[in-house]
Protein backbone atom coordinates (compact mmCIF):
# COMPACT_ATOMS: atom_id res chain seq x y z
CA UNK A 1 0.00 0.00 0.00
CA UNK A 2 1.38 3.36 -0.93
CA UNK A 3 0.44 6.97 -0.89
CA UNK A 4 -1.94 8.01 -3.64
CA UNK A 5 -0.49 8.16 -7.14
CA UNK A 6 -1.51 9.56 -10.44
CA UNK A 7 -2.94 12.85 -9.26
CA UNK A 8 -3.29 15.15 -12.25
CA UNK A 9 -4.27 18.38 -10.60
CA UNK A 10 -4.29 18.23 -6.82
CA UNK A 11 -7.01 20.39 -5.45
CA UNK A 12 -8.52 20.51 -2.02
CA UNK A 13 -12.28 20.61 -1.82
CA UNK A 14 -13.17 24.26 -1.30
CA UNK A 15 -15.15 23.89 1.91
CA UNK A 16 -15.31 27.59 2.50
CA UNK A 17 -17.52 28.14 -0.52
CA UNK A 18 -20.61 26.92 1.32
CA UNK A 19 -22.02 26.06 -2.07
CA UNK A 20 -22.92 22.70 -3.53
CA UNK A 21 -21.05 21.81 -6.69
CA UNK A 22 -20.88 18.67 -8.77
CA UNK A 23 -17.64 18.74 -10.72
CA UNK A 24 -16.36 16.24 -13.30
CA UNK A 25 -13.25 14.45 -12.07
CA UNK A 26 -10.96 11.69 -13.24
CA UNK A 27 -9.63 9.25 -10.68
CA UNK A 28 -6.37 11.21 -10.72
CA UNK A 29 -8.24 14.36 -9.80
CA UNK A 30 -10.11 12.53 -7.04
CA UNK A 31 -6.81 11.40 -5.57
CA UNK A 32 -5.50 14.92 -6.01
CA UNK A 33 -8.39 16.11 -3.85
CA UNK A 34 -7.48 13.49 -1.24
CA UNK A 35 -3.85 14.50 -1.19
CA UNK A 36 -4.61 18.19 -1.31
CA UNK A 37 -7.17 18.12 1.49
CA UNK A 38 -4.55 18.72 4.17
CA UNK A 39 -6.68 16.80 6.63
CA UNK A 40 -5.88 14.07 9.12
CA UNK A 41 -8.35 11.70 7.47
CA UNK A 42 -10.21 11.75 4.17
CA UNK A 43 -13.28 9.62 3.54
CA UNK A 44 -14.08 9.04 -0.14
CA UNK A 45 -17.53 7.67 -0.88
CA UNK A 46 -18.49 6.47 -4.37
CA UNK A 47 -22.24 6.53 -4.86
CA UNK A 48 -25.11 7.01 -7.32
CA UNK A 49 -28.46 8.72 -6.89
CA UNK A 50 -30.46 5.62 -7.89
CA UNK A 51 -28.41 3.19 -5.75
CA UNK A 52 -30.58 2.17 -2.79
CA UNK A 53 -27.79 1.18 -0.37
CA UNK A 54 -25.90 4.35 -1.32
CA UNK A 55 -28.94 6.46 -0.49
CA UNK A 56 -29.43 4.57 2.75
CA UNK A 57 -25.92 5.12 4.12
CA UNK A 58 -25.52 8.65 2.75
CA UNK A 59 -27.07 10.62 5.64
CA UNK A 60 -24.78 8.79 8.08
CA UNK A 61 -21.73 9.80 6.07
CA UNK A 62 -22.76 13.44 6.00
CA UNK A 63 -23.48 13.34 9.74
CA UNK A 64 -20.11 11.70 10.41
CA UNK A 65 -18.38 14.44 8.44
CA UNK A 66 -20.18 17.17 10.36
CA UNK A 67 -19.37 15.48 13.68
CA UNK A 68 -15.65 15.00 12.93
CA UNK A 69 -14.59 17.73 10.50
CA UNK A 70 -13.44 19.79 13.49
CA UNK A 71 -11.04 16.98 14.33
CA UNK A 72 -9.63 16.76 10.82
CA UNK A 73 -12.01 14.66 8.74
CA UNK A 74 -12.58 15.57 5.10
CA UNK A 75 -15.37 14.11 2.96
CA UNK A 76 -14.99 13.58 -0.80
CA UNK A 77 -18.20 12.47 -2.49
CA UNK A 78 -17.97 10.94 -5.97
CA UNK A 79 -21.14 10.34 -7.93
CA UNK A 80 -21.12 7.69 -10.65
CA UNK A 81 -24.42 8.83 -12.12
CA UNK A 82 -24.44 9.07 -15.89
CA UNK A 83 -24.20 12.65 -17.11
CA UNK A 84 -27.90 12.78 -18.01
CA UNK A 85 -28.74 11.83 -14.41
CA UNK A 86 -26.74 14.58 -12.73
CA UNK A 87 -29.82 16.65 -11.94
CA UNK A 88 -31.05 13.74 -9.80
CA UNK A 89 -27.66 13.52 -8.13
CA UNK A 90 -27.64 17.23 -7.36
CA UNK A 91 -31.17 17.10 -5.99
CA UNK A 92 -30.16 14.23 -3.71
CA UNK A 93 -27.10 16.10 -2.47
CA UNK A 94 -29.22 19.18 -1.77
CA UNK A 95 -31.80 17.11 0.09
CA UNK A 96 -29.02 15.76 2.28
CA UNK A 97 -27.67 19.19 3.13
CA UNK A 98 -24.43 18.92 1.17
CA UNK A 99 -23.15 22.47 0.75
CA UNK A 100 -19.64 21.92 -0.56
CA UNK A 101 -18.01 20.81 -3.81
CA UNK A 102 -18.46 17.18 -4.80
CA UNK A 103 -17.51 15.23 -7.90
CA UNK A 104 -18.86 12.98 -10.59
CA UNK A 105 -16.63 10.37 -12.10
CA UNK A 106 -15.39 10.66 -15.67
CA UNK A 107 -13.02 8.32 -17.49
CA UNK A 108 -12.54 4.60 -17.82
CA UNK A 109 -14.28 2.43 -15.22
CA UNK A 110 -11.53 -0.14 -14.83
CA UNK A 111 -8.82 2.47 -14.29
CA UNK A 112 -11.07 4.26 -11.79
CA UNK A 113 -11.78 1.05 -9.85
CA UNK A 114 -8.28 -0.39 -9.80
CA UNK A 115 -6.62 2.93 -8.99
CA UNK A 116 -8.83 3.42 -5.94
CA UNK A 117 -8.29 -0.20 -4.90
CA UNK A 118 -7.55 -3.40 -6.82
CA UNK A 119 -9.64 -5.13 -4.16
CA UNK A 120 -12.76 -3.26 -5.26
CA UNK A 121 -14.93 -5.27 -7.67
CA UNK A 122 -16.79 -2.18 -8.92
CA UNK A 123 -20.00 -2.72 -6.96
CA UNK A 124 -21.62 0.29 -5.29
CA UNK A 125 -21.42 1.81 -2.79
CA UNK A 126 -17.71 1.86 -1.99
CA UNK A 127 -15.92 3.81 0.73
CA UNK A 128 -12.22 4.53 1.12
CA UNK A 129 -10.56 6.16 4.12
CA UNK A 130 -7.13 7.73 3.69
CA UNK A 131 -4.77 9.05 6.32
CA UNK A 132 -3.15 12.47 6.34
CA UNK A 133 -0.32 11.22 4.17
CA UNK A 134 -2.70 10.02 1.50
CA UNK A 135 -2.34 6.34 2.31
CA UNK A 136 -5.39 4.16 1.92
CA UNK A 137 -6.15 2.77 5.36
CA UNK A 138 -9.61 1.31 4.96
CA UNK A 139 -11.78 0.12 2.13
CA UNK A 140 -15.35 -1.07 2.24
CA UNK A 141 -17.47 -2.41 -0.60
CA UNK A 142 -21.16 -2.32 0.21
CA UNK A 143 -23.19 -0.31 2.64
CA UNK A 144 -21.88 0.68 6.06
CA UNK A 145 -23.27 2.30 9.18
CA UNK A 146 -22.34 5.44 11.09
CA UNK A 147 -20.78 3.33 13.83
CA UNK A 148 -18.71 1.24 11.43
CA UNK A 149 -17.33 4.25 9.60
CA UNK A 150 -16.85 6.21 12.83
CA UNK A 151 -14.66 3.44 14.23
CA UNK A 152 -12.48 3.44 11.11
CA UNK A 153 -12.24 7.23 11.03
CA UNK A 154 -11.26 7.33 14.68
CA UNK A 155 -8.59 4.69 14.03
CA UNK A 156 -7.08 6.95 11.39
CA UNK A 157 -7.51 10.19 13.35
CA UNK A 158 -5.86 8.68 16.40
CA UNK A 159 -2.97 7.02 14.58
CA UNK A 160 0.42 8.67 14.32
CA UNK A 161 0.16 8.84 10.54
CA UNK A 162 -3.29 10.34 10.82
CA UNK B 1 10.23 11.76 7.03
CA UNK B 2 13.44 12.99 5.35
CA UNK B 3 15.04 10.50 3.03
CA UNK B 4 17.89 12.36 1.34
CA UNK B 5 20.71 10.07 0.21
CA UNK B 6 19.30 6.89 1.62
CA UNK B 7 16.37 6.35 -0.65
CA UNK B 8 16.44 2.57 -0.59
CA UNK B 9 16.67 2.30 3.18
CA UNK B 10 14.01 4.97 3.54
CA UNK B 11 11.72 3.10 1.17
CA UNK B 12 12.12 -0.04 3.23
CA UNK B 13 11.46 1.87 6.42
CA UNK B 14 8.39 3.55 4.95
CA UNK B 15 7.05 0.19 3.82
CA UNK B 16 7.74 -1.35 7.23
CA UNK B 17 5.96 1.50 8.97
CA UNK B 18 3.01 1.62 6.56
CA UNK B 19 -0.21 0.98 8.45
CA UNK B 20 -2.21 -2.04 7.40
CA UNK B 21 -5.11 -1.68 5.01
CA UNK B 22 -8.26 -3.14 6.41
CA UNK B 23 -11.22 -3.99 4.26
CA UNK B 24 -14.81 -5.01 4.61
CA UNK B 25 -16.83 -6.47 1.79
CA UNK B 26 -20.40 -7.61 1.74
CA UNK B 27 -21.06 -11.26 2.37
CA UNK B 28 -19.89 -12.65 -0.96
CA UNK B 29 -16.79 -14.87 -0.90
CA UNK B 30 -13.80 -14.25 -3.15
CA UNK B 31 -14.70 -14.29 -6.80
CA UNK B 32 -14.27 -17.44 -8.86
CA UNK B 33 -10.71 -17.82 -10.13
CA UNK B 34 -9.79 -18.35 -13.77
CA UNK B 35 -9.64 -22.08 -14.47
CA UNK B 36 -12.32 -22.88 -11.89
CA UNK B 37 -15.48 -24.75 -12.77
CA UNK B 38 -18.98 -23.36 -12.22
CA UNK B 39 -20.13 -23.87 -8.63
CA UNK B 40 -23.66 -25.08 -7.87
CA UNK B 41 -23.99 -26.07 -11.53
CA UNK B 42 -26.80 -28.53 -10.82
CA UNK B 43 -28.86 -26.02 -8.81
CA UNK B 44 -32.31 -25.73 -10.37
CA UNK B 45 -33.48 -22.17 -10.94
CA UNK B 46 -36.86 -21.14 -12.28
CA UNK B 47 -36.75 -19.56 -15.71
CA UNK B 48 -39.11 -16.93 -17.06
CA UNK B 49 -40.85 -19.64 -19.11
CA UNK B 50 -41.69 -21.44 -15.87
CA UNK B 51 -39.23 -24.29 -16.44
CA UNK B 52 -36.38 -25.12 -14.12
CA UNK B 53 -32.91 -24.59 -15.52
CA UNK B 54 -29.49 -25.32 -14.07
CA UNK B 55 -26.14 -24.06 -15.30
CA UNK B 56 -25.32 -27.69 -16.19
CA UNK B 57 -28.50 -28.09 -18.21
CA UNK B 58 -27.91 -24.77 -20.01
CA UNK B 59 -24.27 -25.57 -20.80
CA UNK B 60 -23.24 -25.52 -24.45
CA UNK B 61 -20.92 -27.88 -26.29
CA UNK B 62 -18.49 -25.06 -27.00
CA UNK B 63 -18.79 -23.16 -23.74
CA UNK B 64 -21.16 -21.57 -21.27
CA UNK B 65 -21.83 -17.93 -20.53
CA UNK B 66 -23.33 -17.02 -17.15
CA UNK B 67 -24.34 -13.40 -16.64
CA UNK B 68 -25.58 -12.10 -13.31
CA UNK B 69 -28.17 -9.54 -14.29
CA UNK B 70 -31.38 -7.97 -13.06
CA UNK B 71 -34.18 -5.66 -14.13
CA UNK B 72 -33.73 -2.38 -12.32
CA UNK B 73 -30.03 -1.53 -12.43
CA UNK B 74 -29.17 1.43 -14.69
CA UNK B 75 -25.93 -0.25 -15.76
CA UNK B 76 -27.85 -3.36 -16.83
CA UNK B 77 -30.31 -1.15 -18.70
CA UNK B 78 -27.44 0.65 -20.41
CA UNK B 79 -25.80 -2.61 -21.50
CA UNK B 80 -28.93 -4.68 -21.97
CA UNK B 81 -29.33 -4.36 -25.74
CA UNK B 82 -25.71 -5.43 -26.23
CA UNK B 83 -26.04 -8.23 -23.67
CA UNK B 84 -29.12 -9.64 -25.36
CA UNK B 85 -27.50 -9.42 -28.78
CA UNK B 86 -24.50 -11.33 -27.46
CA UNK B 87 -26.64 -13.92 -25.68
CA UNK B 88 -28.97 -14.50 -28.60
CA UNK B 89 -26.23 -14.71 -31.21
CA UNK B 90 -23.66 -16.83 -29.36
CA UNK B 91 -26.31 -19.26 -28.13
CA UNK B 92 -26.73 -20.17 -31.83
CA UNK B 93 -23.03 -20.92 -32.05
CA UNK B 94 -22.79 -23.65 -29.45
CA UNK B 95 -22.42 -21.48 -26.37
CA UNK B 96 -24.91 -22.12 -23.60
CA UNK B 97 -26.16 -18.84 -22.16
CA UNK B 98 -27.97 -18.22 -18.91
CA UNK B 99 -28.78 -14.90 -17.22
CA UNK B 100 -29.28 -15.12 -13.47
CA UNK B 101 -31.11 -12.61 -11.32
CA UNK B 102 -29.95 -13.03 -7.71
CA UNK B 103 -31.50 -9.83 -6.35
CA UNK B 104 -33.89 -10.09 -3.44
CA UNK B 105 -37.19 -8.56 -4.62
CA UNK B 106 -37.81 -7.53 -1.01
CA UNK B 107 -34.82 -5.18 -1.37
CA UNK B 108 -35.27 -4.48 -5.06
CA UNK B 109 -38.96 -4.50 -6.04
CA UNK B 110 -38.17 -4.26 -9.77
CA UNK B 111 -36.66 -7.75 -9.58
CA UNK B 112 -39.73 -9.89 -8.97
CA UNK B 113 -40.43 -12.91 -11.16
CA UNK B 114 -43.31 -11.25 -13.05
CA UNK B 115 -41.06 -8.28 -13.80
CA UNK B 116 -38.39 -10.68 -15.10
CA UNK B 117 -40.91 -12.30 -17.42
CA UNK B 118 -41.99 -8.92 -18.71
CA UNK B 119 -38.40 -7.80 -19.25
CA UNK B 120 -37.45 -10.99 -21.12
CA UNK B 121 -40.41 -10.50 -23.45
CA UNK B 122 -39.72 -6.79 -24.00
CA UNK B 123 -36.05 -7.36 -24.73
CA UNK B 124 -36.45 -10.49 -26.86
CA UNK B 125 -34.26 -12.63 -24.62
CA UNK B 126 -34.03 -16.07 -26.26
CA UNK B 127 -31.91 -17.81 -23.61
CA UNK B 128 -32.84 -18.75 -20.04
CA UNK B 129 -33.35 -15.83 -17.67
CA UNK B 130 -33.64 -17.41 -14.24
CA UNK B 131 -34.13 -16.43 -10.62
CA UNK B 132 -31.49 -17.43 -8.06
CA UNK B 133 -34.14 -17.74 -5.37
CA UNK B 134 -31.70 -17.92 -2.46
CA UNK B 135 -28.89 -15.77 -3.92
CA UNK B 136 -26.63 -18.72 -3.08
CA UNK B 137 -25.52 -19.26 -6.66
CA UNK B 138 -24.31 -15.65 -6.82
CA UNK B 139 -22.58 -16.09 -3.48
CA UNK B 140 -20.89 -19.29 -4.68
CA UNK B 141 -19.58 -17.47 -7.77
CA UNK B 142 -18.41 -14.55 -5.65
CA UNK B 143 -20.50 -12.32 -7.91
CA UNK B 144 -20.96 -8.85 -6.49
CA UNK B 145 -22.61 -6.68 -9.10
CA UNK B 146 -24.84 -6.53 -12.14
CA UNK B 147 -24.04 -7.07 -14.87
CA UNK B 148 -21.17 -9.48 -14.25
CA UNK B 149 -20.20 -12.16 -16.77
CA UNK B 150 -18.49 -15.53 -16.29
CA UNK B 151 -17.48 -17.49 -19.40
CA UNK B 152 -16.58 -21.17 -19.20
CA UNK B 153 -14.94 -23.06 -22.05
CA UNK B 154 -15.95 -26.44 -23.49
CA UNK B 155 -14.14 -28.19 -20.62
CA UNK B 156 -16.06 -26.11 -18.12
CA UNK B 157 -13.09 -23.98 -17.03
CA UNK B 158 -13.53 -20.26 -16.37
CA UNK B 159 -11.76 -18.35 -19.15
CA UNK B 160 -13.29 -14.89 -18.73
CA UNK B 161 -14.75 -12.92 -15.83
CA UNK B 162 -15.83 -9.35 -16.01
CA UNK B 163 -17.83 -6.77 -17.83
CA UNK B 164 -19.48 -6.42 -21.24
CA UNK B 165 -17.34 -3.68 -22.75
CA UNK B 166 -15.61 -0.46 -21.75
CA UNK B 167 -18.49 2.01 -22.10
CA UNK B 168 -21.91 1.27 -20.69
CA UNK B 169 -23.54 4.58 -21.39
CA UNK B 170 -22.19 5.44 -24.84
CA UNK B 171 -22.19 2.38 -27.10
CA UNK B 172 -20.75 4.40 -29.97
CA UNK B 173 -17.64 5.13 -27.87
CA UNK B 174 -16.85 1.52 -27.00
CA UNK B 175 -13.25 0.71 -27.79
CA UNK B 176 -12.90 -2.67 -26.05
CA UNK B 177 -15.63 -5.28 -26.51
CA UNK B 178 -14.29 -7.49 -23.73
CA UNK B 179 -17.01 -10.14 -23.63
CA UNK B 180 -17.31 -10.55 -27.41
CA UNK B 181 -13.53 -10.74 -27.70
CA UNK B 182 -13.46 -13.42 -25.01
CA UNK B 183 -16.20 -15.42 -26.72
CA UNK B 184 -14.52 -15.16 -30.11
CA UNK B 185 -11.15 -16.16 -28.71
CA UNK B 186 -12.65 -19.11 -26.86
CA UNK B 187 -14.50 -20.33 -29.95
CA UNK B 188 -11.32 -19.98 -32.01
CA UNK B 189 -9.37 -22.00 -29.46
CA UNK B 190 -7.22 -18.99 -28.60
CA UNK B 191 -6.28 -17.45 -25.30
CA UNK B 192 -8.72 -14.78 -24.12
CA UNK B 193 -6.92 -11.43 -24.52
CA UNK B 194 -8.28 -9.73 -21.40
CA UNK B 195 -9.47 -12.51 -19.13
CA UNK B 196 -10.40 -10.38 -16.12
CA UNK B 197 -12.02 -6.98 -16.47
CA UNK B 198 -14.04 -4.68 -14.24
CA UNK B 199 -16.69 -2.02 -14.52
CA UNK B 200 -18.91 -0.17 -12.13
CA UNK B 201 -22.15 -1.99 -11.42
CA UNK B 202 -25.06 -2.24 -9.05
CA UNK B 203 -24.25 -4.24 -5.95
CA UNK B 204 -26.27 -7.48 -5.88
CA UNK B 205 -29.08 -7.23 -3.33
CA UNK B 206 -28.44 -10.58 -1.65
CA UNK B 207 -31.17 -12.35 0.24
CA UNK B 208 -30.33 -13.01 3.88
CA UNK B 209 -28.38 -16.22 4.41
CA UNK B 210 -30.57 -19.17 5.41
Amino acid sequence: MAAVKGAESPQAPARSSGRLELRPATVGEILGAVRGAGSKAVLVNVWASWCAPCRQEFPDLVRLYRDYRGRGLELVLVSTDFEDQLADAKAFLTKNGVDFPTYFKVGDDMEFINTLSPKWTGALPATFIYDGEGRLRYFQEGMGTYEEFEKRVLDVLSSKAG
Amino acid sequence: MKCRGVVFMCSLLTFALAPALSTAQEDAPASLALGATAPMASEQMKGVDGKDVSIASAAGKKGTLVIFSCNGCPWVKAWEKRMVEIGNSYSKRGVGVVAINANDPERSPADGFAEMQQRAKQRGIRYPYVMDATSEVARAFGATRTPEAFLFDAEGKLVYHGTIDDNAHEPNKVTKRYLREALDAMLAGKEVPAAETKALGCGIKFRPKA
